[in-house]
């Protein structure tokens, strides 16, 4: 499954670029997240809560920063297994562009890739999922990142 | 004589035998909801198991971890591959000749793969054992497309053959190969394309779909520690061969294990083979010492346990311009899965696939199969169906159709013109059968008659005609399918399971009062066996139908048998149970002489009795011979009543039918409306027509199922997507066209009362019916071939990939 899609963020590139490296931030916006810590500055171990269809699962991950360009670009990438709910693996190649001081396209890519129960059950409603939740990730970033460089001003 | 004497008809109709439509006796505890299934089979101190499953369809089993499920309140152990080592049982042999995980040794190859077994006190605490346990796997590149499987870099599946270069039949020519099976004349069949006037070709896919039967498949195990005896419920429609299965592979003396099949959910042809969860719970029993339940949940049932199908073969039929066909030539591509474990008698690899010369007097034939492994869950069961006969049937039957658009002839008329005369029977096929009996033009021309068939031609060809003006946006399809199946295997020189011969028994015993109990190695999942074997005895012996009770399942009292599947039950059991009622008979006709004081010659039949020829007041009834046979047998004679015979078939039987069915399809949505359905089938002699009508409605409403939707679907990654009854199409009365049933009759010459087999006739005739009825009405706009499941959204697909939205 891909999905490609841009969303423009009210904030800096730079700014956009540090909360993407931003623990408490990326926990705040991923939907589900009930943890999400460090553990090194391109590692980090999260917990999330999945539901697709009548699947509702806890997967406990790997999330992985890769290809790190600061500020303009970085994969990020996670695994995770939800047990007997299956499992799920997929990465994002997300790309900032500066549109003005204050203005900032992030593009992103994303690759996802699920199986197990999830795939058995939620088969025709995982795209529609994982394209909600997607969204959802992003808006609330750009939301947070907004705020954050609003209320910086 | 007085007015109270009761006719010959009264007393024939008393009998409730052969050609009545008795009601079926069993229905009275199955409407009533006390039917005894094998989850109603409830034992003091039951465990139950449940299983660990792979999420991954290929990928390395690194490390399985039990320590905290086994924590969870209620768990009592965790079996897996390595405690099956113990006792020798990880891996199974597979009626196919191949053997099967029974839990993940190393490795996982299809999705929902069993990995462990979780035995608790409830079903809940064995779900929560299974979410605590944890399995470390690397996952592997997975193995979906068939036509892929022998590409030279394609994964390794089964490192257990490694460097094995041949399997149980025959050469293997990849890592990924099981079988190559061929049959017919090459040469021959070459030089008849070489010089044919007209071929097709073309690659007809028959899906990968699955029997779901409503009861999954479940088992009770409990093993008796003190007496060494291992005693198993489980829903088996051939206990016997479980029977001797799990003597063979669990060592235990074969006497000491008691198989017993309860009142059973549907089967078709989903619990023939042997699964993980039969032998966990048996382990689990043994170890644990309690008796363990074992019952799949849907999912399991839809992706784990048989699948059926899976065949993708190309066909090529050679033809004159006239429409007479001169040659056959089609390669098969089976997926068999992950292990070869589909149910064929042991030297047919890929069943009686070789019946697909169907019924059409093909001079040449050639047929290779290639069998694959990929990561998909291992089957290959006939559902609803001989071995691999629907398969067959399609195949042949779609050809037909394509081959009729390019010679521009009606359908109907291409197969009136190729048919195996009646005069040609007994016929000896290209491909190796000898057919029994059969009279197709007749029973074409009658169905062909009753539904008006030229009539509609000329409503198709007007609605055509709208459809090309813009009037209508709907199209009309008609669908002929005329099959010929190979059913009731069968005799011993070319049919056996596991070595044992596919026979089948009964044995009748008759009480002092005239009533009798009959035993069968047939197993009824709802033929309705209780009520038809009981008619076949009471014409066979005079003795009310009511009056015989019939028992199935238990190998402890059931003479051996091999089941009840590829409806064998009517052209074997069927046979024996009339031989060892004509034994009974003629010990009977031994008594009535003794009795009436005449030589037994001087003795005729006459529905219920004996009658001394001549003198019709010299009357010995039936009822009173029973009660003779226990206090005054003539001398030398030994008391009782009983007999048993064990039948191996000269032949196989040959059913028949012609089916039409006329569909609507509007292009717009896909949408169709199944206008019509007629189902004309030749079973030979007629049991009990109430149950054939039910059977065919039965079949008939599988077919309609497989044919418009059913299907078990795979993505790239190899997850199986149609795992409930959300995704995969199980009709209910709402979606189920009206059906039509008629019939003629052919009997079989060589089965003792005639009969062939009906019950899986309308699923093998009415696939090709529904799909020649999408294909023929796509076929105006262009198509030559659409492959089934024909959903909504696949005609939807398939309208608009014929342009029909280009105006738009």
């Amino acid at each position: 499954m891909q999905m490609n899609d841009s969303q423009r963020i009210p904030a800096s590139k730079e700014k956009v670029w540090a909360a993407l490296n931003d623990p408490d931030i990326l926990r705040r916006c991923i939907p589900g997240c009930q943890s999400l810590e460090m553990a090194s500055p391109t590692e980090m171990t999260a917990t999330i809560v999945l539901r697709v269809g009548p699947v509702k699962a806890t997967f406990g991950g790997k999330v992985t920063l890769s290809e790190l360009d600061p500020p303009n670009s970085y994969r990020i990438s996670g695994e995770g297994s939800g047990g007997i709910a299956g499992f799920a693996r997929g990465g994002a190649l997300v790309t900032l562009a500066s549109e003005g001081p204050d203005l900032t396209v992030l593009t992103y890519a994303v690759e996802a890739q699920i199986g197990g129960k999830l795939a058995q059950l939620g088969g025709r409603l995982i795209d529609s999922t994982a394209r909600k939740l997607a969204g959802e990730f992003f808006k609330s970033f750009g939301e947070v990142v907004g705020q954050a460089a609003t209320a910086g001003v | 004589m007085n007015d109270m004497t009761p006719t010959r008809e009264q007393r024939t109709a008393a009998l409730e035998g052969m050609g009545c439509k008795r009601k079926r006796v069993e229905d009275i505890r199955f409407t009533q909801g006390k039917g005894n299934y094998v989850d109603d089979v409830k034992l003091p101190g039951m465990l139950h198991g449940d299983f660990v499953r792979s999420p991954h369809p290929h990928a390395r089993v690194k490390s399985i971890d039990d320590s905290e499920a086994l924590k969870v309140p209620g768990v009592l152990a965790v079996i897996t591959a390595e405690t099956l080592k113990t006792v020798n049982l990880a891996w199974m042999p597979t009626l196919a000749g191949d053997v099967q995980m029974v839990l993940a040794d190393g490795k996982v190859l299809f999705q929902n793969q069993e990995v462990a077994f979780v035995v608790a006190t409830d079903r809940y605490a064995a779900d929560d054992g299974i979410n605590k346990v944890k399995v470390e796997y690397e996952p592997l590149p997975p193995l979906v497309d068939p036509f892929k499987s022998m590409d030279p870099n394609a994964p390794v599946l089964r490192e257990d053959l490694a460097g094995k270069t041949s399997g149980a039949h025959g050469p293997r020519k990849h890592h990924n190969h099981i079988f190559e099976w061929t049959v017919g004349d090459k040469e021959l069949t070459d030089a008849a394309f070489n010089k044919a006037e007209v071929t097709i070709k073309e690659m007809i896919s028959y899906h990968r779909t699955h029997p779901s039967p409503l009861e999954t498949c479940q088992c009770v195990c409990s093993f008796d520690k003190i007496k060494g005896e291992l005693t198993i419920w489980g829903t088996f429609q051939a206990p016997h061969v479980i029977r001797t299965v799990v003597a063979l592979i669990a060592k235990l003396p074969e006497q000491k294990i008691h198989v017993i099949a309860p009142d059973i959910g549907g089967g078709f042809g989903n619990k023939v083979g042997a699964y993980p969860g039969y032998i966990c719970a048996a382990v689990a029993s043994i170890v644990t010492g309690k008796p363990v339940k074992w019952v799949e949940d849907r999912i399991e049932n839809l992706t784990a346990t048989s699948f059926a199908r899976d065949y993708h073969m190309t066909t090529e039929i050679a033809a004159t311009k006239e429409g007479k066909v001169t040659g056959l030539r089609v390669h098969v591509l089976a997926d068999h899965g992950a292990f070869d474990a589909c149910a064929d008698p042991s030297k047919w690899p890929a069943g009686f696939f070789n019946i697909v010369t169907g019924s059409y007097d093909f001079p040449t034939a050639h047929l290779a199969v290639d069998g694959v492994y990929t990561n998909k869950a291992p089957g290959g069961v006939a559902y609803r169906c001989s071995f691999r006969v629907t398969e067959a049937a399609y195949c042949i039957e779609r050809a037909m159709d394509i081959l009729a658009q390019k010679l521009g002839m009606d359908p109907a008329e291409l197969r009136l013109k190729n048919f195996i005369k009646p005069e040609q029977f007994p016929y000896h096929s290209a491909l190796g059968w000898e057919y029994d009996s059969g009279d197709y033009g007749t029973a074409m021309r009658k169905a062909m008659e009753t539904v008006k068939y030229a009539e509609l031609r000329k409503e198709q060809e007007q609605m055509r005609a709208a459809f090309k003006r813009g009037e209508t946006r709907e199209i009309m399809g008609i669908g002929v399918s005329f099959f010929t199946e190979i059913v009731g295997a069968g005799p011993s020189k070319n049919c056996d399971i596991l070595g044992i011969a596919m026979f089948d028994s009964c044995e009748i015993r008759m009480h002092p009062t005239g009533a009798g109990i009959a035993r069968m190695g047939t197993k009824s999942q709802g033929q309705g066996h209780e009520t038809t074997w009981a008619q076949i005895i009471a014409t066979e012996i005079g003795i009310p139908a009511d009056n015989i009770m019939v028992e199935e399942g238990n190998t402890d009292t059931a003479p051996y048998g091999l089941g009840t599947y590829g409806s064998r039950s009517t052209p074997v059991a069927g046979a024996a149970i009339a031989m060892a009622a004509r034994k009974i008979r003629a010990k009977a006709q031994m008594i009535a002489a003794y009795k009436l004081e005449v030589h037994e010659d001087d003795l005729e039949w006459d529905i219920d009795g004996f009658r001394v020829k001549g003198l019709p007041g010299k009357f010995m009834s039936m009822k009173d011979i029973c009660w003779a046979a226990y206090n005054s047998v003539p001398p030398g004679m030994e008391p009782g009543l009983e007999a048993v015979s064990y039948y191996d078939p000269p032949n196989m039987t040959y059913p028949f039918g012609a089916y039409i069915c006329v569909m609507t399809i509007d292009v717009d949505t896909g949408v169709y409306k199944v206008r019509r359905f007629y189902a004309l089938d030749d079973c030979g002699t007629r049991i009990n027509p109430m149950i054939i009508e039910g059977q065919v409605h039965g079949g008939l409403t599988e077919a309609f199922a497989i044919a418009m939707g059913q299907e078990i679907r795979y993505d790239a990654e190899g997850n199986v997507v149609t795992g409930s009854f959300m995704d995969f199409f199980m009709p209910t009365a709402v979606e189920t066209p009206h059906w039509e049933t008629d019939f003629t009759v052919t009997p079989s010459p060589h089965h003792p009362i005639g009969a062939k087999g009906v019950g899986e006739s309308p699923n093998v005739g009415g696939v090709p019916a529904f799909s020649n009825a999408v294909n023929d009405a796509f076929s105006f706009l262009g198509s030559t071939h659409i492959q089934m499941p024909h959903d909504f959204w696949r005609n939807w697909a398939a309208a608009k990939s014929l342009g029909v939205f280009a105006s738009a």
